[in-house]
């Protein structure tokens, strides 16, 4: 009895030494095979792209080609022209979101390989942490002449080299760029002239990183990236999007824009208690352009202006109203919720995530909340101030928010 | 003490059951051994060719006239190869839609046109209804003719929901994914009609019944640029449906063509710069909640709305137009047409579709030039 148990005993050990061994040399195979090869740019410039070019899949537009693109920075031609080859790939590169968060976070839960942006959902080298604004939007790319193409691609889900050689020949875009080291960049594909369709690229300079800006003011610029003729052209012509509401047809060449902040964004009205000061408050004048890459000014507003404001935390929600010269809040003629305003007044409202509308009926288009309110330390939620971008494009409007790095969150 | 004693007690018998059942199982897995070893056993082999492809069509009544002309064209044969093909069998009701009643009535057809529009129904592929883009439109494949088919499949509703309607051509599939040995069938409602390299202009001009229409695409100077290879929809009506409006070969030529709108009066049924097939105005009510399309006429005030879907309460396509003296809410309507002949539809040309209208739009009093 005693031998047996003492012989088990023995065959469990010897089990166990056995099992040490082998996963301890499963260890060391795994780990000692793995080299680690760094990919490095050297005199980097940092770009962000966006494709403007947006679609609607409908009866009437069913026979257009579909906007979606592959990018190539210094591509590499074989003798008939097509592509082999690039430095920078952006592969997959769809129509834009209408908003463009300050961290790649919306990539996380996606399982499409189709990217609203560049890098967005690539893998690539990214921008450091300028002046406090996290750069992990913009990639790093070569500065100097750098040669960028955008050829238009089946929408599929195989990479762009992988594809048929005659897939890869259908170029939009073939130009160069000069991009200075380590400035940071926006890139825009547009479309400049409706009538003709006529496309082309915006670069544009970005200053925000080089600014004195405050940590208690949210900074907003405007552009209207419209192509010429937009406004004007028939309804028939223009994407039917009923949640761009008053954007759809479009706004004209020049607007004054109106800024309202509203006190409380879980009440969803445009007629509740704004913030004293700031009801249709005049901020900025905006014009078409599509030619120069030049930076709006920015304009700001307090963020711990609301009355339930404590430092930490703000409910605060906006809404900028776009009223062509001559036209405000004050003689608006059209009715709350007309939404067909010849460009005249076309409005958005911000708030929350940019998914919820107004329960009124209101002409507003929706865009998440300017402010970031996010769980930071011990502060859950806690109220950032960022610096934003507002961009109108034809029918519709766009939000970049970029936020300065802050303290990760403490359960 | 007198609980392990009790235990101790129990013990004994119950390691002469486990010994027991050691015997017994060894003893039964020889049994099972030995059951083993029947020399004479033999199984059926399957019968491999039973479900290739050409003769599964043959073996099923409800495509009987498919392959009647599968045979005819020697396409049978070559389905029962190596393939793999998918099989687009337009069902014996289909075939019946386009007069063809029994196999004798594919001899009266040109064994060259047959061949082709044949083998426009079979691709040298296997394609799944899964392997369709999801709410894919127009997605083109080659078929063993060489033309490309246009398929368009209903897969989602953007505001949630499945949907599971197949169109090629056009025509509806309504039984999809029938696995074959070398591939894969599915069950057409109509019967595709390609017309290859024909412009719609030929393809109008070579059919009787809508001599009037073409007199008076004419006589409005509309007619020559059919033969372009730009993009025409055209919803051609009949000789009768024309007469409906008050338009006959003698009062056309009786017409005074300057006092007219010809742009209104003829044009009113080309729809320019478009290709849509009916089928396109459901799959697009399914998918994106929308299946209409609005439009004013070319060079003319007068607007139209066309919307096509599945009718009540045959559930077959079909597609209405309305035509408006302008697009606001106050306009008049003109005349509103219902049409439902779904085998007449869907006729692909080189540069457009033409689809058969079962009544006219326009009435000359209605296009008088002021």
């Amino acid at each position: 009895m005693k031998t047996e148990k003492f012989n088990n005993r023995i065959t469990t050990s010897r089990f166990k030494q056995l099992a040490w061994l082998f996963a301890s040399c499963l260890l060391l195979f795994n780990s000692g095979c793995v080299k680690v090869e760094y990919s490095k740019i050297d005199d980097p410039a940092y770009l962000r792209v966006f494709n403007n070019l947006n679609y609607v899949q409908t009866l009437g537009s069913k026979d257009n080609k579909v906007p979606f693109f592959c990018m190539l920075i210094n591509p590499v031609l074989d003798g008939n022209g097509t592509p082999t080859s690039a430095e920078i790939v952006g592969d997959f590169l769809d129509q834009r979101d209408a908003y463009a968060p300050p961290y790649p976070s919306h990539i996380g839960t996606s399982t499409s390989v189709n990217n609203p942006e560049y890098p967005g959902k690539e893998n690539v080298l990214v921008g450091p942490i300028l002046n406090g604004f996290d750069l992990s939007s913009w990639a790093q790319v070569p500065s100097g002449r750098v040669r960028i193409m955008f050829a238009y691609r089946p929408k599929n889900t195989m990479p762009f080299f992988q594809l048929e050689n005659q897939l890869k020949k259908d170029i939009l875009i073939d130009t160069t760029l000069n991009l200075t080291n380590k400035e940071v960049y926006t890139l825009h594909l547009l479309q400049k002239d409706f009538v003709t369709k006529r496309a082309g690229i915006l670069l544009r300079e970005e200053i925000f990183q080089k600014l004195p800006l405050s940590d208690s003011l949210t900074y907003v610029n405007f552009y209207n990236m419209s192509a010429k003729g937009y406004w004007e052209a028939d309804k028939s012509l223009k994407a039917d999007d009923y949640l761009m509401a008053s954007f759809q047809g479009g706004m004209k060449d020049e607007m004054n824009v109106f800024l309202s902040l509203y006190e409380n964004q879980n009440i969803l009205s445009n007629t509740e208690a704004t913030v004293p000061g700031f009801k249709g408050k005049y901020i900025a004048n905006v014009k078409l352009n599509t030619a120069t890459g030049m930076v709006n000014p920015y304009v700001s507003f307090p963020i711990w202006a609301g009355k339930t404001a404590n430092g930490i935390t703000t409910n605060m929600w906006q809404r900028f109203d776009f009223f062509v010269p001559g036209m405000d809040v004050t003689n608006n003629p059209f009715y709350p919720a007309s939404t067909d305003n010849g460009g005249n007044w076309v409005s958005v409202n911000c708030l929350q995530n940019g998914k919820v509308r107004m329960v009124s009926n209101d002409n507003a288009a929706i865009l998440p909340n300017l402010l970031v309110n996010i769980h930071s330390g011990v502060n859950n939620p806690k109220t950032f101030a960022t610096v934003n971008t507002i961009e109108v494009v034809n029918g519709r409007v766009y939000l970049t928010t970029i936020q300065r790095k802050y303290a990760p969150p403490i359960y | 003490m007198i609980l392990m004693k009790k235990i101790n007690n129990h013990n004994k018998p119950a390691l002469w059951v486990n010994k027991m059942l050691f015997i017994l199982a060894m003893s039964l897995q020889l049994l099972f051994f030995a059951g083993c070893k029947h020399d004479d056993l033999s199984i059926a082999l399957p019968n491999e060719n039973i479900r290739q492809a050409g003769d599964f069509v043959k073996n099923n009544y409800e495509m009987t006239l498919f392959y009647a002309a599968l045979k005819k064209t020697g396409y049978a044969e070559q389905l029962n190869g190596a393939g793999p093909f998918t099989v687009l069998a337009p069902t014996n009701d289909a075939f019946n839609r386009i007069g063809i009643y029994n196999a004798a009535d594919f001899d009266k057809m040109n064994a060259d046109t047959l061949k082709k529009l044949i083998g426009y129904h079979i691709l040298p592929r296997r394609l799944l209804v899964n392997d369709i883009p999801s709410n894919g439109i127009d997605i083109r494949y080659a078929t063993l003719t060489g033309p490309e088919l246009y398929v368009s499949r209903a897969a989602f509703n953007p505001n949630g929901g499945v949907e599971k309607e197949l169109y090629i051509d056009g025509v509806e599939v309504i039984r999809k994914d029938v696995v074959v040995a070398n591939g894969v069938l599915h069950l057409l409602d109509n019967v595709m009609k390609p017309n290859f390299n024909k412009t719609v202009q030929q393809w109008l001009a070579e059919h009787a019944d809508y001599s009037v229409f073409v007199k008076g695409l004419k006589k409005f100077k509309l007619w020559d640029q059919l033969a372009n290879p730009a993009i025409f929809t055209i919803f051609a009506p009949n000789n009768q449906a024309l007469a409906d409006v008050g338009i006959t070969d003698a009062s056309l030529t009786a017409l005074d063509a300057e006092k007219y709108l010809g742009d209104r009066l003829f044009g009113a049924y080309i729809l320019y710069d478009r290709h849509f097939f009916i089928s396109d105005s459901q799959v697009f009510s399914l998918i994106n909640s929308n299946g209409a399309y609005n439009y004013f006429l070319k060079n003319d005030s007068h607007y139209m709305n066309f919307g096509g879907g599945k009718q009540y309460p045959t559930f077959k396509l079909g597609y209405g137009l309305t035509l408006r003296s302008g697009n606001t809410f106050s306009d008049v309507i003109l005349n509103s047409v219902n049409s439902d002949l779904t085998a007449k539809n869907d006729n692909l040309c080189s540069n457009g579709i033409i689809h058969h209208l079962v009544s006219g739009l326009v009435r000359p009093d209605q296009a008088i030039r002021k």
